[in-house]
């Protein structure tokens, strides 16, 4: 599966969006793991996190998966549409299915992150 | 002993009915473990004592006896930081924990849960037993109900819960719920189904369940009953009672 080339990756499936202000999503890998979600517990807008500190949680019908601060930060927004609509994240993962937005204590902390052919070479190899 | 192929796990099996808290202390130190790569993937093979646990977001609506009417009967009563809706555990049922770092072959395009419902279908045929996926109604089922329940949670990619299977009849504590939320559907155990006599043992089940999981994950088993004198050091540590 080709990941988007113009973001960024943790080693725990989410993907982040710019510099000032982050985006960010679970990869399509890792949704495609869960199956179809049907709840997303989100963060409140003002929560400060550590970088990998878990942010919240989504749940599919059997399955629950954490996600994660990819940097410190503080919660500036998050995708409401998603209380009603968690099924977006399956169907748009790295569109409509973003997850919630973060301000970076330290932009420095975004060098951590890995690019698309570094993540790529994390997932498993289908065959 | 070891069973199957390839990359080597550890199995641990325990011999008595597990408190569910401990089972959920046990799991989260091994998972801690897992994750610090001091211990390959290990899948625990164990009964609870009677217990009815619901999903994350516990929803009760679906438990038929108030709380009070399951403490007298003995049946415990949690939340599960799992997946899924209400489940009941008790001896006669196997439940297989896998704590394994997604990412090989188990976490290929079809998933986890996928190869999860392959390793109930698998450990039935071995019993003569046709078991399938239900579409939108995941677990394995045959044509009388359903045989195995599947309810998992992934922290930090590395699995926690997992599946439980029901081997004898007369699993009682089944009455007191809507088993995974689903009205009207039977749960039923592999005694029930299985053709013929003599009907298969709890530890010959339990050997099949792993012998599936091994050839399922492709994972090579070192097996360690949980009473072993020789258990690794870092599961040793994990046994012991808590001083602090």
């Amino acid at each position: 599966m080709e990941s988007p080339r113009n973001l960024r990756y943790t080693n725990t499936h989410e993907w982040v969006k710019g510099t000032k202000e982050l985006k960010v999503g679970i990869t399509e890998f890792a949704q495609e793991q869960l199956g179809e979600l049907t709840f997303v517990e989100l963060p409140a807008v003002g929560d400060s996190f550590a970088a990998q500190e878990e942010v919240g949680v989504v749940e599919s019908v059997k399955a629950a998966s954490d996600f994660y601060a990819p940097v410190s930060g503080t919660i500036s927004a998050v995708n409401e549409e998603l209380q009603d609509r968690p099924e977006l994240i399956n169907s748009d993962p790295y569109g409509e299915g973003w997850i919630f937005k973060i301000t970076p204590d330290d932009e420095a902390e975004l060098d951590q992150l890995m690019n698309a052919d570094e993540y790529e070479e994390i997932l498993p190899q289908d065959d | 002993m070891a069973v199957g192929p390839s990359t080597r796990s550890w199995a641990i099996t325990f011999a008595d009915p597990v408190p569910y808290l401990e089972g959920v202390r046990i799991q989260e130190a091994i998972h801690a473990a897992r994750l610090a790569d001091a211990i390959p993937d290990t899948v625990l093979l164990l009964e609870h004592r009677p217990v009815i646990t619901l999903g994350r977001r516990g929803r009760d609506q679906f438990l038929l006896s108030s709380r009070a009417a399951l403490t007298e009967r003995g049946v415990d009563l949690f939340t599960s930081s799992r997946g899924g809706d209400v489940t009941y555990h008790g001896p006669g049922q196997w439940v297989l924990y896998p704590i394994l770092k997604l990412g090989g072959s188990e976490a290929s395009s079809r998933g986890y849960l996928h190869h999860l419902e392959e390793v109930a279908i698998r450990t039935a045929g071995s019993f003569g037993v046709t078991a399938y996926r239900r579409e939108g109604m995941n677990g394995a089922w045959t044509d009388a109900g359903k045989l195995s329940a599947i309810g998992f949670h992934i922290k930090r990619w590395v699995t926690l819960h997992g599946l439980s299977f029901n081997v004898r009849s007369g699993l009682d504590g089944f009455r007191h719920i809507v088993g995974c939320g689903l009205v009207g559907e039977k749960v039923v155990s592999l005694e029930e189904v299985v053709p013929g006599d003599p009907k298969p043992g709890m530890g010959e089940v339990g050997m099949a369940l792993l012998n599936a999981f091994s050839g399922v994950m492709g994972r090579c088993l070192d097996v360690y009953p949980w009473q072993a004198g020789d258990l690794p050091e870092v599961l040793a540590q994990i046994r012991r009672p808590q001083s602090s």
